[in-house]
């Protein structure tokens, strides 16, 4: 994405420029990808055991959502969340044995280029760590093209036009799960993913403002380029931007209980649901703050937030065994409610309130506003004049409601 | 955006809270047992902004009172923070009970009754038009004469004909019947009856003022004869 400081005058411009902050730097985006091409490449080099599978390495998460957002403290880390599908099927592999074959070579790649600390085996993926200068660890996740059975399934369940959707459903994939009773068995019951249709479903609910990004983009370029010329990680649009602010408030509000934060997955659904296209990061997070809870379907007690692109699937499932967590996600619902709400309907665009500088991180919104907000240090002279623009605010909006035609007028009873 | 709107049809609580979780975010909803209580303050804005780089255009201290029968029940609007004469000149009476207009002209003239509406609607032409008439001594709307007469204006005003009694109370009688008797005069004063007159013009006011709420607006101007 484009980076450029500019002086902040709205709202706006300081989310913009607090979310860019927020971002993974483009030279950072630049490098995890080198890295994570690199790791493609040693797999599916000729002498690779995977070879005659064709391993392709491809992002998934947030990194592939650009909602990516910087960690906490300088000693975490970036996730960089990828899939390693091999074009193999469920006769090839068992669960575990795909897993061992995806490790041998990962751990034969971390080997020969002397990686300090060797891959680790997780739950359903593969970490590589770099070095401490990288602040990004990798989680691979070895699978299979599932297309057709997750389809199949999808239409037994009623899904028929999902089902039928090659977009939305055409690139679903079997992982692995070593928790699983058939972990080491030859079968075709595997655990399902569809990280790829679920970006499609993301991109489809933002496409309008995604192509008018893509066109300011370039517009701004010397070169003529063309809207196709642009990437969609070039450009992020306001759904991007407040899904960053969300999740970075979130992170703040939870320090101390990660375990327990509501996960980003729920964020980034019930935002995408919520997000109506709209033009600026402001009237987004109105939308989607005022309206997000409502795309939580209650069935009975049990809260459900569908997987768009596999609605048997509940982000929410952990709610019921631990209600802590739903009650998390509302507490900070309501929080993030009234603190975007007291920066953005109650104070003036250089004046962040401190219940959200504490929730963004007051180091991060102090030096954004010391550099997007020069005269930050002398707001009584930026203030001077506010009576006078508030009258004549005042007299532009009693002309638009004179236009629109909806005027009340005030009684008095006696 | 989407209304959160209770489906027993009575006022809830969530209902009045989402309309402000972020709209308003310094006022508070608390329910009494009966009433709902809104209360902190309110923030003026332009209608539909999100944001001003400044900020909003002014601040009041209200409270407002909500019955669980909103909207038949009229919502009560306080202004408490002492910043508007208590005095009919103001739109106040003595109690701080804010007049922000004739409750019947707003059911009838908009479709969207929900306690965000009136928000958005009346409550924020109230205190736009009263930080105005600070500025300037002027109603940026215009103003309803004090007391009954304000009613009758009113009422002619959303039947759409001159502010003559009887002719209003002539067609508010005739909007009170479920359907308008045919071989009633129409009120035009041709001396033909209705279903040979304005039969169709006075069946589209009908849909904008249901029997029930002409039958309120003839009850309200009875009570205010007695």
């Amino acid at each position: 994405m484009t980076v450029h400081k500019k002086i902040a005058r709205t709202h706006d411009d300081v989310l913009e420029e607090i979310a860019q902050a927020l971002d993974i730097p483009p030279s950072k985006f630049q490098e995890a990808k080198e890295r994570y091409e690199a790791l493609g490449g040693w797999l599916d080099r000729p002498e690779s055991t995977l070879a005659r599978y064709d391993p392709v390495i491809t992002p998934q998460g947030s990194i592939l959502l650009g909602t990516v957002t910087r960690p906490l403290t300088a000693t975490e880390e970036y996730d960089v969340d990828l899939v390693c599908l091999l074009k193999a099927s469920k006769t090839d592999f068992t669960q575990k044995s795909l897993k061992e074959a995806v490790g041998v070579e990962v751990r034969e790649y971390a080997r020969v280029h002397n990686m300090e600390k060797k891959p680790e085996e997780r739950r359903r993926c593969w970490t590589v760590h770099y070095a401490d200068g990288a602040q990004f660890h990798m989680d691979v996740v070895p699978a299979l093209p599932d297309a057709q059975k997750y389809q199949l399934i999808l239409e037994q369940r009623g899904y028929r036009n999902l089902a039928g959707d090659p977009s939305l459903t055409g690139q679903a994939i079997a992982i692995t799960d070593n928790t699983e009773p058939l972990y080491d068995r030859l079968t075709d019951d595997w655990p399902q993913s569809n990280p790829l249709g679920y970006a499609a479903w993301f991109r489809s609910r933002m496409a309008m403002q995604l192509t008018e990004q893509k066109r300011a983009v370039a517009g701004r370029r010397l070169i003529t380029a063309s809207v196709d010329d642009i990437p969609d990680h070039e450009v992020r649009t306001p759904l991007q931007r407040a899904i960053q602010l969300l999740k970075r408030h979130r992170d703040c509000m939870f320090a101390d209980d990660g375990e327990h934060k509501p996960i980003s997955i729920i964020i980034t659904t019930l935002a995408t649901h919520a997000y109506n296209n709209e033009s600026t990061i402001s009237a987004a997070l109105q939308s989607i703050l005022t309206t997000m809870d409502r795309y939580i379907e209650w069935r009975g007690a049990e809260a459900w937030i569908a997987n768009p692109v596999n609605p048997a699937e509940n982000f929410a499932d952990k709610w019921a065994e631990e209600p802590r967590k739903r009650e998390n996600f509302f507490r900070w619902l309501k929080r993030a409610r009234v603190d975007f709400a007291l920066y953005l309907r109650a104070s003036s665009f250089d004046q962040i309130p401190d219940v959200l500088r504490e929730n963004l991180g007051t180091d991060l919104v102090d030096r954004i506003l010391k550099t997007a907000i020069p005269a930050v240090a002398a707001p009584a002279v930026v203030r001077a004049g506010s009576n006078a623009n508030d009258v004549q605010r005042a007299e532009a909006a009693i002309d638009e409601i004179r236009r629109a035609g909806t005027q009340s007028k005030p009684w008095a009873k006696s | 955006m989407g209304q959160v709107v209770s489906t027993s049809g009575r006022l809830t609580l969530e209902e009045v809270r989402a309309a402000i979780a972020f709209d308003q975010p310094k006022l508070h909803a608390a329910s009494d047992g009966s009433d709902i209580r809104v209360t902190g303050r309110y923030l003026l804005m332009e209608k539909g902004a999100v944001a001003n780089p400044d900020g909003p255009i002014s601040e009041f201290d209200i409270e407002i009172v909500l019955s669980p029968r909103y909207p038949d029940r009229e919502p009560k609007v306080f202004e408490i923070g002492g910043r508007i004469a208590r005095n009919p000149d103001r739109h106040v009476n003595s109690d701080g009970d804010c007049c922000v207009t004739v409750w019947e002209h707003w059911l009838a003239s908009t479709q969207d009754h929900s306690f965000g509406s009136f928000l958005n609607g009346p409550l924020h032409q109230f205190f736009l038009g009263q930080y105005w008439f600070e500025k300037t001594g002027k109603w940026p709307f215009g103003e309803y004469a004090h007391g009954d007469n304000g009613l009758w204006e009113a009422y002619a005003e959303v039947l759409g004909i001159p502010n003559k009694k009887k002719d209003v109370l002539y067609r508010l009688r005739l909007l009170s019947q479920d359907w308008p008797k045919g071989h009633w005069l129409c009120p035009c004063g041709s001396g033909r009856r209705l279903r040979r007159c304005h039969r169709s013009d006075l069946i589209a006011l009908h849909e904008k003022i249901p029997p029930h709420l002409a039958r309120r607006m003839l009850s309200r101007l009875k009570d205010a004869a007695t």
